[in-house]
């Protein structure tokens, strides 16, 4: 589903060049579950903005589905992520306009999808904020935030769903519960799952890890 | 459709509160401005119009085709024949030489006459304003031909051959000033009584006026007329009809020209803010949109319909609330403006329409463009990769639009190049010495204060925004001063001519003898002359020692008649030299030549130019000139002009008349009688009627001016308002952060107040860097004014920048200081 062979990512900045990724190879089949833990700055972001096609790699190759996104222009990664890719951001990244509901429904709308409007209502009760639909992000707090951005991802039911830390800014009741969200999906639909979290719990329900330290992938293997 | 939901939530959340404001109060300033000047215009110009009682006049000496009439009437132009003679007027022994006009029925075409049946009346409810003339059978006569004849309203008098009723008096005739010949009373009789009165003889000086208006082709008859005209007929304009008014006139018209267009630049200086800061607020979706796989195309056709939508909406509201803003306007101001003004034509709606759509479009849709082609991350980081030659291309596409509407609008070179110009040194300006000043104020501002440390420390560090916005308040202060400055000038030029006592009579061909009887008879009614001129009256005999008529294939009006011909050793007031040399102490007296400087357009006329030789004659002697310069006169000065001046010491030996202006008020008119009756061959030229026209038009052109220059200057609040806005979350944000830390109210207000008042201070200074060139530019080729420094721009432009931008900046993050930061933080 998604092979990655060799890429790096280099950024130039004002004190020289840094390289954030080095060499990292990889493949994930449809319907796994992988998780990427590693230390705050290792690059575990900037790996999964990669492998979602909303960043290129210095050098190397990734392909969605048998095709190379790193050649394609960005038109053609457009189409790949319409058609596939769930994001959900570290940062959330909710519209500051639009209320948790609206959010949810845009890219719903945007797909043309006709009840937009109670699809999202329906994620936003699943992950548990059937009461905050019409708040604005600014009134809601970061781990509500966080819900919102995850329903988001959810409701247009890709193939494969990213989310950067996930549960991050949730207690461990609530967080538990968006982890067996995100699992459901993948056992009910098949979601492929790439996930980067801390949490040891989170990752350990992942059918693989890969492990960064410094950029460079240090172990990936089967949580068997 | 999606796009109108998408513009919809935006505005409920909020993000449109600013552009979709800015979009309103530009369009509405634009179109209220532009109403209001094309309404003024337009009542300008019937005014120009009345002034000649016509839209175009044809003058002649002889009788008009009657082709020329028919035609007219085929194409719907309207028509009316005049005529002006000298007419002996007789009723028992007394009589009066008058100045008769025989007008037909459908006279004035323009304007109205004013009549009254009360002698002297000055009061307006005595008066009455009709568009008609006199019916068969009846004259209406000047108040002083009653006590001249010594007759009273309703009696019958002769005029010719005929007997004629004295039916009305007459006030004022809309075209009455236009010609200053008049000497005697004035009579205005029906066409049809010409035959009757058999006054016109073949021979007989005669003055034949066609007065035209109206017509589905006006332009197409005149084009028609123009080549059958010979040299004993000419066209005059509206313009030409009244010189003193003219240039007032035209003036008063650049002026609106040049608010509208400054209007215009506010309004896209406004909108390009306020865009820039939408477009600003727009990355994240662009980047979301983006990242759930929607094409570029999509992405920007979603925008497009947005902006469309928004430029709409925007723009109609604007146009409503314009109209409704010229219409406060006007009636705020009804009792200064009794003219009712025309209504507008389609121009400054279109005007306001496209102020909004183009710079709605022009400015927002270059920012996104590019966007949708980048990858989602690039652009959430906002590190696109494009150079500035690609950002500046991409910012002058608003400021074409912006340039392509000043153009149009005013379709004039010259105001939109020196508007253009002149901002264009301004932001250039701005940039550079912005970002040294910034600079230094960064390098060195650890020596002031921490206030001051901080705030220095923060312009550079948000140097884009910082210029931005510098460029913002400078462009606005800059065009705000050019207004200013431009309306003072011009209320300065006019000033004269609100003098309530300016010259309102001239008495010429006063005989020496007669001086000091006239002299007593000023006196006694404790009036004050402009002074006394002599002059002498002689002919053209030779031009270059040939003949005139083998010269001039025209019979040109200057050969004809006898010439007022005047000396003084300084140029008069108002006159300039445009060709040799004005005489100057050095200059020979009792020359074999005598040296003469000619009127700029007489010398034209008569094919002459410097070192050319007239031969005049004076009282049947000759002598000699050579022509040592030309001059311009001044017509917006009611003093005396002369076309032909010499130097002292070659006329003073022949017999010479006198001339004087003077200011004779309503209540003494009757002096003009008296002077008549004691002294008949004194000719008196009364222009009373038309300076206090005149003076009603001025004050009416200078409030319009005023009223714009107001509007003008709620636009430039508007911008500034704008600029404002456009840092002030993140300000607000980095306040609320410094407030948790801790800082105290003076500090984060303090630093406010330096920032913004250190921004509008170097806006100011740079602002009048560009209001001073382009009011130079204006002055020289737009209003003919003298070039000259403004050094209270300097001073002015720096202190007012600094203080209202430093207000206005520190009364917006005053929420920081007021507010829990949390609060201040999630409103955000
Ligand atoms: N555009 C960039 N320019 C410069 N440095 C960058 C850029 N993007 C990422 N980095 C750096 O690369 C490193 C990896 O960043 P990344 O966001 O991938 O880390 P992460 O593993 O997700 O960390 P965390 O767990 O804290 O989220 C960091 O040190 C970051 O500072
Ligand atoms: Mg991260």
């Amino acid at each position: 589903m998604i092979d990655v062979s060799s890429i790096s990512k280099q950024v130039v900045t004002s004190e020289g060049t840094l390289c954030i990724l080095d060499n990292i190879n990889l493949s994930v089949q449809a319907g796994e579950t992988l998780a990427i833990v590693g230390a705050s700055g290792s690059g575990k972001s900037t790996l999964l903005g990669i492998l979602a096609g909303l960043d290129l790699p210095t050098s190397g190759t990734v392909s969605i589905n048998g095709e190379d996104i790193t050649a394609m222009d960005e038109e053609g990664r457009a189409a790949v992520r319409a058609g596939h890719v769930g994001f959900v951001f570290q940062s959330f990244h909710l519209l500051p306009g639009l209320t948790a509901l609206e959010n949810v429904a845009l890219p719903l709308e945007l797909q043309g999808v006709s009840d937009a409007l109670q699809t999202a209502a329906h994620y936003l009760e699943r992950v548990g904020l059937a009461a905050r639909v019409g708040h604005y992000p600014r009134q809601l707090s970061g781990g509500e935030q966080q819900r919102v951005a995850l329903a988001r991802a959810f409701a247009c039911r890709p193939t494969i769903l990213f989310a950067d830390e996930p549960t991050g800014n949730l207690d461990t009741g609530t967080g538990a519960k968006i982890n067996d969200l995100l699992f459901d999906l993948n056992q009910e639909e098949g979601t492929t799952l790439i996930l980067v979290t801390h949490e040891k719990t989170l990752a350990a329900r992942c059918g693989r890890t890969l492990e960064l330290q410094a950029g460079r992938q240090i172990n990936s293997g089967n949580n068997a | 459709m999606l796009a109108f939901k998408m513009l919809l939530r935006s505005w409920r959340g909020g993000q449109l509160r600013l552009i979709f404001a800015s979009l309103v109060l530009a369009v509405a300033v634009v179109t209220s401005v532009a109403l209001l000047a094309e309404r003024v215009e337009r009542a300008l110009i019937a005014e120009s119009s009345s002034f000649l009682a016509a839209d175009l006049v044809v003058r002649s000496s002889k009788p008009f085709n009657p082709q020329w009439l028919q035609r007219a009437a085929e194409e719907g132009v309207r028509t009316a024949q005049t005529v002006s003679f000298a007419s002996m007027t007789y009723h028992g022994d007394e009589m009066h030489l008058a100045s008769v006009k025989a007008v037909e029925s459908s006279y004035p075409l323009r304007g109205a006459v004013k009549r009254s049946q009360t002698p002297f009346a000055t009061d307006e409810a005595d008066i009455e304003l009709v568009t008609q003339g006199p019916a068969r059978g009846e004259l209406w006569v000047d108040s002083r031909l009653l006590p001249l004849l010594d007759i009273q309203l309703g009696d019958a008098i002769e005029l010719g051959d005929g007997s004629f009723t004295v039916s009305q008096i007459l006030i004022e005739e809309p075209d009455g000033g236009s010609s200053f010949s008049m000497f005697g009373a004035r009579i205005l009789m029906n066409w049809q009584d010409l035959d009757k009165a058999a006054v016109i003889q073949p021979g007989s000086r005669v003055n034949y006026r066609l007065l035209l208006a109206d017509g589905d082709d006006f332009e197409g008859y005149v084009d028609w007329l123009k080549p059958q005209l010979s040299v004993h007929e000419r066209l005059i304009t509206p313009d030409e009809a009244q010189a003193s008014i003219a240039s007032t006139m035209d003036r008063g018209r650049r002026f609106l020209l040049l608010a509208g267009s400054i209007g215009v630049v506010l309004a896209g200086i406004a909108l390009a803010l306020a865009s820039h800061h939408f477009a600003n607020g727009q990355t994240l979706q662009v980047a979301l949109l983006k990242s759930w796989g929607i094409a570029a195309r999509r992405v920007r056709s979603l925008y497009l319909q947005q902006i469309v939508l928004l430029g709409v909406i925007g723009s109609v509201i604007g146009l409503v609330l314009g109209w409704a803003f010229h219409q406060l306007l006007i009636s705020a101001v009804r009792e200064w403006l009794p003219i009712a003004l025309p209504m507008a034509g389609p121009r400054p709606w279109i005007t306001g329409m496209a102020t909004g759509m183009l710079c709605l479009a022009g400015f927002t849709l270059p920012a996104l463009w590019h966007l949708p082609a980048q990858s989602p991350l690039a652009v959430l980081r906002r590190d696109t990769p494009i150079n500035n030659l690609n950002a500046a291309a991409r910012g002058s596409l608003g400021v074409l639009a912006v340039a392509l509407l000043l153009f149009w609008y005013s379709n004039n070179l010259w105001l939109s190049l020196a508007i253009l110009l002149g901002f264009a040194l301004t932001a250039m300006a701005s940039i550079a010495v912005g970002l040294l000043l910034l600079r230094l104020g960064k390098t060195y501002g650890h020596w002031m204060g921490s206030i001051w440390r901080l705030a220095l420390s923060n312009l550079w560090r948000r140097k884009k925004p910082s210029l931005i916005q510098m460029v913002g308040f400078s462009g606005a202060i800059a065009l705000l001063m050019i207004m200013v400055v431009v309306r003072t000038s011009l209320i300065d030029e006019w000033r004269w001519q609100l003098a309530d006592d300016a010259p309102n009579h001239f008495l010429v061909n006063v005989a020496a003898h007669e001086l000091d009887g006239v002299k007593q008879l000023i006196d006694q009614r404790e009036l004050e002359t402009a002074g006394w001129y002599s002059m002498v009256r002689g002919r053209i005999t030779l031009l270059n020692n040939l003949p005139p008529a083998d010269v001039v294939p025209e019979d040109h009006e200057s050969l004809r008649r006898e010439l007022n011909l005047s000396w003084t050793r300084d140029l008069p007031e108002g006159n300039k030299v445009i060709q040799g040399q004005w005489w100057d102490d050095s200059t020979p007296q009792n020359g074999a030549l005598a040296p003469v400087s000619l009127e700029e357009d007489i010398a034209k006329e008569l094919g002459l130019k410097l070192g050319d030789t007239i031969q005049f004659s004076v009282g049947g002697l000759t002598f000699d000139a050579v022509i040592t310069s030309t001059r311009s006169l001044n017509w917006d000065n009611m003093t005396p002009n002369f076309y032909f001046l010499f130097p002292e010491g070659y006329l003073e030996e022949y017999p010479r008349t006198h001339m004087t202006s003077l200011y004779i008020p309503a209540e003494e008119k009757l002096l003009v009688n008296d002077l008549l009756r004691k002294y008949p061959t004194v000719q008196v030229i009364e222009l009373d009627k038309i300076i206090d026209r005149i003076r009603t038009i001025v004050s009416q052109v200078t409030r319009g001016l005023e009223m714009m220059t107001l509007l003008i200057l709620g636009c430039g609040i508007v911008v500034m308002f704008a600029a404002v806005s456009l840092s002030m979350q993140e300000r607000l944000q980095e306040s609320a952060i410094l407030r948790t830390l801790g800082s105290s109210r003076r500090l984060i207000l303090g630093v406010q107040w330096v920032e913004f008042s250190t921004l509008g201070l170097m806006a100011g200074l740079l602002a009048a860097l560009g209001a001073e060139f382009a009011v130079a530019m204006l002055q020289r080729f737009m209003f003919s004014l003298p070039f000259n420094w403004h050094p209270w721009l300097w001073m002015v432009g720096p202190v007012a920048g600094g203080l209202l931008v430093g207000v206005l900046g520190v009364a917006y993050s005053r929420k920081a200081v007021t507010q829990p930061p949390l609060q201040v933080l999630n409103s955000l």
